[in-house]
């Protein structure tokens, strides 16, 4: 079996990237990415773009580790290790690989919060101007901020157990990137720039 | 003809997220034969750690180390284990600990026959092993330690166990492991209401009978009808 941390480098590239795209530092991509889309000359797009890579990437690290979950039930070992790095510690202990008030997998829950979240950044980057998409980022921003907590706890579980579970932290990753997304997208509704009025330095000389 | 372009929006993106969602869950579905961790028959057993006695002195146990994780049905190789949740001063626990250690002694080949069925021959199945986890029941009177545990397990010292002397329990010393679990977090994890408890677990540990579930069963006819079927 391909060791599961190469699988980590898969995602820790996109959710960088994603993140890249949200930053100042992405004005310099606004010339690559204007080809895949005019809305990518505009901080916005790009903004949008970003958020909806990296709650992508969460949504597929937590179909990872769903998936590791099941295997380790099954008896196998998927990324067992004597380090403190070993998510089948985690992952494979029944006390708090679910949640504790309904019994499900954390991996399930981080599906449906990331799906959740996958729904509202390809609304909204498809429909930047409709009425509720100011809403659908508060939402967002309310979401990723309650998973802040869950984040907490679970956490807190590893440093009872003395393991840290890599994909898990990579799901919190994306979480706390979305976050910053959400609040970010906030802060540019609030400063009048949600708009493509005024593309960005490079396609700005460009032209 | 006017058209509600924001209802579709939303509603292209709902089906594509639904739709991915349910690759994923298809995905999972394909690729994994998830089991249930718990303490049913037929669950995985959860984890069973802590600071172990084993005559000698004290010592981390894991019970995942005595498991066989491909272990398929019919293997005579794999060791199962039967796992016994006690209280030093549980008076049933006291009176049972002579079966328990007979059983445990036949069962591990340490001894050819059974006192208590003499009419079966050496023991020619897969390797049983035994392990207690000794907790402390939130109960008046109830006061073990590790130095009780190590009594009741040798036969040995002034501690007391059920209001008689721990030396004087029925039944020959134990040879098997006693884990503390005085704190009660093995009996917690594994949902356990009282004392004694007995798990037979399979050698990929799989729970493959539970005492509370057949309560007309002992865990000796228990062990000769499930590891001969296996």
């Amino acid at each position: 079996m391909v060791d599961q941390n190469v699988f980590l480098i898969a995602y820790i590239l996109p959710i960088a990237f994603g993140l890249l795209l949200m930053t100042k530092m992405g004005d310099s991509l606004a010339d690559p990415l204007n080809g895949l889309s005019p809305r990518m000359a505009f901080a916005r797009g790009r903004h949008m773009l970003g958020l909806n890579l990296v709650a992508l990437t969460g949504f597929a690290v937590s179909v990872h580790t769903t998936w590791i979950t099941f295997k380790i039930s099954e008896g196998g070992n998927v990324c067992s290790s004597a380090t403190v790095f070993s998510c089948d510690d985690v992952l494979g202990n029944a006390q708090y690989n679910v949640d504790p008030v309904f019994g499900i997998s954390w991996g399930l829950i981080g599906m449906f919060a990331f799906g959740a979240l996958l729904f509202i950044t390809n609304s909204v980057g498809k429909e930047p101007d409709a009425l509720w998409a100011e809403s659908y980022l508060k939402y967002g921003k309310l979401m990723t901020g309650a998973g802040m907590l869950l984040i907490a706890l679970l956490v807190s579980y590893e440093v009872r157990m003395g393991k840290i579970c890599q994909f898990c932290t990579m799901a919190h990753v994306a979480n706390v990137v979305c976050l910053f997304g959400f609040w970010k997208a906030g802060k540019l509704h609030e400063d009048g720039l949600w708009n493509d009025n005024e593309p960005s330095d490079n396609v700005a000389s460009r032209e | 003809m006017k058209n509600n372009i924001e209802a579709d929006v939303r509603t292209d993106t709902g089906i594509k997220v639904a739709a991915l969602f349910f690759a994923a869950m298809m995905f999972l579905a394909f690729t994994t034969d998830p089991i249930r961790t718990g303490t049913q028959e037929g669950d995985r057993a959860p984890a069973l750690t802590g600071m172990a006695y084993n005559g000698s002195g004290w010592s981390t146990f894991e019970m995942s180390d005595y498991l066989t994780t491909n272990w398929t049905a019919g293997d005579a190789e794999g060791q199962w284990m039967v796992v016994e949740f006690m209280d030093t001063d549980c008076p049933y626990c006291v009176r049972s600990a002579g079966e328990v250690g007979r059983d445990a002694d036949y069962f591990t080949k340490r001894s050819s026959n059974h006192q208590s069925h003499p009419g079966v021959g050496p023991w020619d199945g897969p390797i049983v092993n035994f392990v207690a986890s000794a907790t402390e029941l939130d109960i008046q009177g109830h006061d073990t330690s590790r130095s009780e545990i190590v009594a009741f397990r040798d036969k040995s010292g002034e501690e007391s166990c059920a209001g008689q002397s721990c030396a004087n329990r029925d039944g020959p010393p134990h040879n098997f492991m006693y884990i503390d679990d005085i704190d009660q977090d093995n009996m917690k994890a594994w949902k356990v209401p009282g004392t004694p408890a007995y798990f037979l677990i399979q050698p990929d540990g799989i729970v493959a009978w539970v005492s509370s579930e057949n309560t007309q069963e002992t865990v000796f006819d228990a062990i000769m009808r499930l590891t001969t079927e296996a």
